[in-house]
């Protein structure tokens, strides 16, 4: 039996300005044009991936629908064909590792690896399956959780890949994610590959020091060791050796994406009605992470682009696809979350910011001097992974500068950690800005319950 | 029968409150604390009364606990708070402040929950994770080192040398005796049981030191007098050791399952039971000597490990289970206890190749589960009389 899909169709009206933009050029130094971008998305992708065109209202992550803003297309073009490109890259012995989402990923990529986060690393398996629809791929994922919950245990939210590289099909080389303390799961779901079919993996933890980290030298002095052994481990798959200079050179390039993010959040927050939605804001500032498209070079192409795009809309007042005027703010908190920002913005809200992935892509790492030392005192620095009286004074500035009216905590099931911090975090928060905040927990799902929209709308509304 | 040293331990853990609330009103602090590699002679050293805190098998507690921390956390931390947010626990009361270690990152949450939320002062001590690695070492004897200098900001004395040296022979003398009685209730005379072991041990964390230490050689000497009695009658059919996650006092639920469905337990591994006196080799009597000793002890679940084969954790639970001659393994993990729910797979696996059955049990403090978990015992522990019987008979 056919099922009937309503699918996303980029406009023809929309090519001519599309393919007058930027090429994207890659980290090997191979170009694509836009027009090829442009041919990709409206002919091969919808065919490859119907999944990813699915315009339904529970897919949380479809695709925008600004066709004026060439990056959110650019950003849909990386995205599909994530699997193309790591297989490409592992063609040319390119060793891939699995990192922790909130991270800086400077010392990998200057040792020759590519770091990809639990989000790409689901991305990437996602567009191996072609053909399938957004309903198919839910119920594919789902199995997929599935496996790893049976290797591991149900109570497991961050699997760190098991099922698609223990259990699957993705050729990942090393799993060596930092222990943060924004996910505990990481850790134990590393430690659990070490009984997995494939003895090959390479394991690494960064050892994130906790407990007043940022401030202790020896605390530094320990981690700086942990990125010194993490870029020796990954020259032993290499097997060249990576110098000082490659991770200053690194670290200098990251820093221009971390500016650049931070620049555009400034623009972007600036008027009454933001200058995209909230979908297209999630997708250009954790650009300046460099590590969601698997590509830094390519994120930096998409980012400078975007941020004139961003600077045009501010100045002659151009509202965001699908916004209402002056809609109600949302600043979001919580590890890994992602409410539908479509649903929220037809109830009258918009997502302004978020604490997770914005705590690193603000952090910038000093450019002078020991790169170990300076990459591990900004990693330690990071706002999110510090007390809850710190952390707090930190979300508070985020929340002023971009003028949210309101503070959602969302964490998945089976988050220790950030559930812990839930009520913590959000009463502090209350007493430093004032905002009504709502806790949620949530599913990790691309489909969001009419239960879990329901309590945002509401609050939306409240707004 | 209980030994009467045994009924004497019990006895004085109920008359510790008043004590402790007298030797405050004296001009004398206590430092509640909870965690696994945080040396409790260094705040015994300094003059300060050590109490460990952290109980189980309220569900009560467990959800006044979860209105602060969060229902996804395990139920040991959502009690440990509970105990703070409802204070009328003897003990709690009775605490000046507070010192955690990082081991595990729940209980590190459950520090900053107590700080913030009931204004208690708290210590933390930073542990790493990579902790075999020499630099981790040295990260951790300045953690110790640290840790060290704010109780004595605290406590307003300096560490003395000669007092730590002291200590740490008062301290090893006490881990020396409770591995002695842990042999003792493994014995085939059952002169003593694991219970009354596990009752010992827990009151170490509240009776003075010297005292305790008394008292655990009066039991050692009246297991030496007992030694000759005759064996009951009653079989070791299903000898049964317990791993896994936490059972503090107070919980009670899995103990009296394997007992009704006639298990004996003969040891176990447990962050709350023998594990954390063994293999405390202090080779110098300096804070460094402390800290190297306690970072390699047999680890805790909650600090990963990334080789199997030569995972200390690991092969201490396949020498102990040898040691106790157990029939099988039960697994006993806390909903939401993560470094010790995600492991459980993969050592019933490692044990499996040892011939050793393993049993998971995960739950909670309700008791809505018990006579599941009941169901599930006794047919595990049939399972291990049928075994015994069938080798018996072969």
């Amino acid at each position: 039996m056919a099922i009937n899909q309503d699918l996303f169709h980029y406009p023809e009206a929309a090519k001519e300005l599309f393919i007058r933009t930027e090429d994207i050029t890659f980290r090997d130094g191979t170009r694509v044009s836009a027009e090829e971008i442009w041919e990709f998305l409206t002919k091969e992708a919808p065919v490859r991936f119907p999944h990813a065109f699915d315009n339904g209202r529970y897919n949380r992550n479809r695709i925008s629908g600004d066709i004026a803003l060439p990056y959110s297309l650019k950003d849909e073009y990386l995205s599909l064909t994530f699997n193309d490109r790591m297989l490409k890259a592992k063609q040319k012995g390119i060793p891939v590792a699995f990192v922790q989402g909130g991270q800086c990923v400077d010392p990998y990529y200057a040792a020759g690896a590519i770091a990809l986060r639990p989000a790409s690393v689901n991305q990437w398996a996602a567009c191996q399956r072609e053909g399938v629809t957004f309903t198919q791929a839910q119920v594919l994922r789902e199995d997929d959780k599935e496996r790893a919950s049976q290797s591991i245990s149900f109570e497991v939210c961050n699997t760190a890949g098991y099922e698609y590289i223990q259990e699957g099909s993705l050729p990942v080389d090393m799993i060596a994610p930092y222990s943060c303390l924004r996910c505990s799961d990481v850790s134990y779901s590393l430690e659990a590959h070490r009984h997995g079919k494939r003895q090959d993996v390479k394991l690494f933890l960064g050892d994130f020091p906790m407990a007043d980290q940022k401030n202790k030298e020896w605390a530094v002095e320990y981690f700086a060791e942990n990125i010194k052994r993490l870029i020796r481990s990954i020259d032993e798959l290499t097997g060249r050796e990576t110098t000082e200079e490659d991770l200053r050179k690194e670290i200098i390039l990251h820093n221009e994406g971390r500016r650049l993010s931070r620049e555009i959040a400034e623009l972007w927050w600036a008027p009454d009605t933001p200058p995209t939605n909230g979908k297209d804001r999630r997708a250009i500032l954790q650009m300046g992470g460099m590590e969601v498209h698997g590509d830094p070079e390519a994120s930096l192409c998409v980012l400078r682009e975007g941020k004139r795009f961003i600077e045009e809309r501010v100045r002659k007042g151009v509202k965001g696809h699908g916004l209402i005027d002056k809609p109600a703010r949302i600043f979001l908190c919580g590890s890994c979350v992602f409410p539908s920002d479509y649903r929220i913005e037809e109830g009258g809200g918009v997502i302004v910011g978020t604490d997770n992935h914005w705590s690193n892509i603000s952090t910038l790492v000093e450019e002078t001097g020991d790169p170990y030392y300076n990459l591990a005192k900004a990693t330690l620095s990071y706002p999110y992974e510090q007390n809850v009286y710190e952390r707090a004074k930190w979300t508070a500035e985020q929340i002023r500068k971009s003028r949210a009216d309101g503070v959602l905590f969302m964490y998945n099931w089976g988050c220790n950690t950030q559930s812990a911090m839930a009520r913590m975090l959000c009463d502090e928060i209350k007493k430093l800005v004032n905002v009504p905040t709502l806790i949620i927990e949530h599913e990790f799902q691309a489909s969001q319950s009419e239960q879990l929209l329901n309590r945002v709308s509401a609050f939306v509304e409240m707004l | 029968m209980t030994l009467q040293s045994v009924e004497l331990i019990r006895k004085r853990v109920a008359e510790r409150p008043a004590e402790l609330a007298e030797a405050r009103t004296n001009g004398q602090k206590v430092v509640g604390w909870q965690g696994y590699n945080l040396p409790e002679e260094l705040i015994y050293a300094l003059g300060l009364i050590p109490v460990r805190i952290g109980a189980g098998g309220d569900d009560r507690l467990v959800e006044i606990g979860a209105r602060y921390i969060s229902t996804k956390n395990c139920v040991y931390v959502r009690e440990t708070v509970g105990l703070f947010a409802e204070n009328k626990d003897p003990i709690v009361q009775n605490t000046d402040f507070l010192a955690f270690d990082a081991t595990c990152l729940q209980t590190y949450r459950t520090a900053e929950i107590l700080e913030y939320y009931f204004n208690k002062e708290v210590v933390v001590l930073g542990v790493p994770r990579n902790f075999y690695w020499p630099e981790a070492q040295v990260y951790f004897t300045k953690e110790v080192e640290h840790f060290t200098g704010r109780l004595e900001e605290l406590s307003g004395a300096r560490l003395d040398h000669d007092k730590l040296a002291e200590t740490i022979e008062l301290y090893n003398r006490i881990r020396g005796a409770i591995v002695e009685i842990y042999e003792y209730q493994a014995e085939r005379e059952r002169l003593i049981s694991w219970e009354e072991t596990y009752d010992i041990i827990h009151a170490g964390y509240v009776l003075d030191r010297k005292e305790y230490l008394r008292m655990l050689e009066g039991t050692l000497r009246e297991l030496q007098e007992a030694q000759g009695r005759p064996a009951p009658e009653e079989e070791d059919e299903a000898r049964i050791f317990i791993s896994g996650s936490v059972i503090p006092p107070g919980d009670k639920k899995l103990i009296h399952i394997i007992n009704a469905v006639g298990g004996r337990i003969v040891g176990d591994d447990l962050w709350s039971g023998l594990i954390p006196y063994l293999d405390v080799h202090i080779g110098e009597n300096t804070v460094e000597g402390v800290a190297l000793a306690y970072i390699n002890r047999t680890p805790h679940g909650a600090l990963p490990y990334l080789e199997l084969e030569t995972d200390k954790r690991i092969k201490r639970l396949k020498e102990l289970v040898k040691n106790y001659k157990a029939h099988g393994v039960i697994y006993h993990t806390l909903r939401y206890c993560d470094p010790y729910s995600f492991k459980a797979k993969e050592t019933k696996d490692v044990l499996a190749a040892e011939g050793i059955p393993l049993l998971e049990i995960h739950t909670e403090y309700s008791g809505s589960d018990y006579e599941a978990i009941r169901t599930r015992i006794e047919a595990f522990v049939e399972m291990l009389k049928i075994r015994n019987f069938e080798t018996l008979r072969n």
